[in-house]
């Protein structure tokens, strides 16, 4: 799989995730999608698709 | 079943894309990175924001990495305890919501006030990750098992080597709460792989095992992973650690309000940049940019923290920078021996720089001495001179104490060309310590020491 379409793969699953969070009212689903969330960001940082410093900033 | 898949497990690098990466690649990635955090603490860090507009810069004004080293200011610990002390213990540093803390760490304010590092659950699991850059290029994988031979308290420390076996998802065994005659117990039980210290304590194990009749190379330590202060780099502490243990010794080199920046090489001679979430500068005292293979200060920008951002931070570490391709493969940025010394420990005897771990490594050439020494400076009118203090090893007679002396002065002055004094003393006169050493001594007036004079906006 090319680095693209690995940051296009992870990109999609971060906003599944995100609207998951923000759907749930289930405080363990919520901090659960918050580090899948985060870990999302990670890897788009560690391919070089930087956004902002923190998934929390980035524009949704 | 195993965690990573073996083609996996068999690559030589945590993450290939980035550490493989074209040197004006990765500066443009940088570039980006550097933009996207100077925006977050502009916005969010209220020292920052006044940093920045007193030097009537703004964040869309950095354009190139040029704007960045000429228009950008540095930052001291000074500034951050300052602006901590507006409201403690974060006061004007914070720059994010305590909601999302995982854990605070202090320095030990030694040389003052305690400097305080938040670090949120993001800015916790990039620490670990720094790390297993070098567990990684070391050989170390998910099935090993890391010995942590450290008191888990309000210090930074190993708390970020914690988080990067976590990381890498290998096994944890806690040797907190323990004398060092209970751990080496533990180790002979549990059989890690890892033993996690710093080197001085490495080391001191070495005498505690001697005492209740124990062999370090028989037992299951594999490598000796060390951090805290310099170590592996430096070839005779290396080889000492190696010969002591029978293992394998790398090291990181971390700074505590920045978290672990540069994992070891795993060719061990010295350390590399973690350029996936650290930028670094190197600079002469005017607080320009020194061309790679020169020595200046580490100024350092941390991709990390969010929690307290730092950017543009003075470490006051020197270290030599290169940019020459690495046998290991890698593209970051090499520091060929570590951190070479303290800018507060630069000494200059009759124009010759003189650095610490460079007498360091001279003394373990001259056999008859042990690794316990302390090296003490003073000035005349014109110069830095320097006496070494250093104990001999308990097979040498005191009669012998003078012409090993003279040996050791004499490889001083034939490798660096300046006299170098040298007290021979009896084993066990110098005190001991269980964390870092303290070898440094400096006797010198405040303003003969290495002192920033320049960069933006002085």
């Amino acid at each position: 799989m090319t680095r693209e379409e690995t940051i296009e793969r992870i990109r999609g699953i971060q906003a599944e995730v995100q609207r998951l969070r923000q759907a749930s009212d289930n405080p363990a689903i919520e901090r659960t999608m918050q580090l899948l969330d985060l870990y999302c960001h990670m890897a788009r940082w560690e391919l070089g698709d930087v956004e902002a410093m923190i998934p929390e900033a980035e524009t949704r | 079943m195993q965690l990573y898949k073996p083609e996996v497990e068999a690559q030589r690098f945590w993450n290939p894309y980035t550490q493989t990466m074209p040197r004006a690649d990765l500066d443009r990635l940088h570039l980006r990175k550097l933009q996207t955090v100077i925006a977050y603490a502009y916005a969010h860090s209220p020292m920052y924001r006044k940093l920045l507009d007193r030097h009537k810069v703004r964040p869309e004004q950095i354009r190139t990495m040029d704007d960045f080293v000429k228009r950008l200011p540095f930052i001291d610990k000074k500034e951050i305890l300052d602006a901590q002390a507006v409201s403690p213990p974060f006061g004007d540093a914070l720059a994010i919501s305590e909601d999302f803390f995982h854990q605070r760490f202090a320095t030990s304010g030694s040389t003052g006030v305690p400097l305080h590092i938040p670090l949120t659950y993001h800015s916790a699991e990039l620490w670990g990750e720094s790390w297993v850059y070098g567990f990684w290029a070391a050989g170390l994988r998910a099935r090993h098992s890391f010995y942590f031979a450290f008191n888990w308290g309000i210090f930074a420390a190993f708390w970020s080597a914690y988080m990067g076996v976590r990381r890498l998802g290998a096994t944890v065994v806690s040797g907190g709460g323990l004398d060092s005659k209970a751990r080496l117990r533990q180790i002979e039980q549990y059989r890690p792989d890892v033993l996690l210290a710093t080197p001085t304590y490495a080391l001191y194990l070495g005498e505690t095992a001697r005492e209740i009749g124990m062999d370090l190379a028989k037992t299951s330590i594999s490598h000796v992973y060390v951090a805290g202060e310099p170590g592996a780099s430096i070839p005779a502490t290396r080889r000492a650690i190696e010969e002591l243990w029978g293992a394998k010794c790398y090291e990181l080199y971390g700074i505590a309000e920045l978290g672990p920046t540069n994992p070891g090489c795993p060719l061990q001679g010295g350390v590399h940049l973690c350029e996936e979430w650290y930028h670094a500068l190197v600079v002469d005292e005017s607080g320009h940019p020194v061309p790679y293979g020169e020595v200046g200060e580490h100024i350092v920008t941390s991709y990390i923290q969010d929690g307290q951002p730092l950017i543009k931070y003075r470490t006051h570490d020197l270290v030599r920078w290169t940019d020459v391709p690495c046998g290991c493969g890698t593209t970051w940025l090499y520091y060929p021996g570590g951190v070479l010394g303290r800018t507060d420990q630069m000494i200059i005897v009759k124009g010759v720089n003189v650095y610490p771990s460079a007498l360091e490594a001279l003394l373990h050439r001259v056999a008859g001495l042990s690794e316990h020494y302390e090296l003490h400076v003073a000035r005349d009118a014109v110069n830095d001179f320097v006496t070494v203090k250093v104990e001999a090893r308990a097979e040498i007679g005191e009669d012998r104490y003078a012409s090993v002396g003279r040996e050791a002065e004499a490889v001083f002055k034939s490798v660096i060309g300046v006299s170098i004094g040298v007290e021979v003393q009896k084993p066990g006169s110098l005190p001991r310590y269980e964390l870092k050493a303290k070898r440094f001594f400096d006797h010198r007036p405040v303003e003969h020491r290495w002192q920033l004079t320049g960069g933006p906006g002085a």
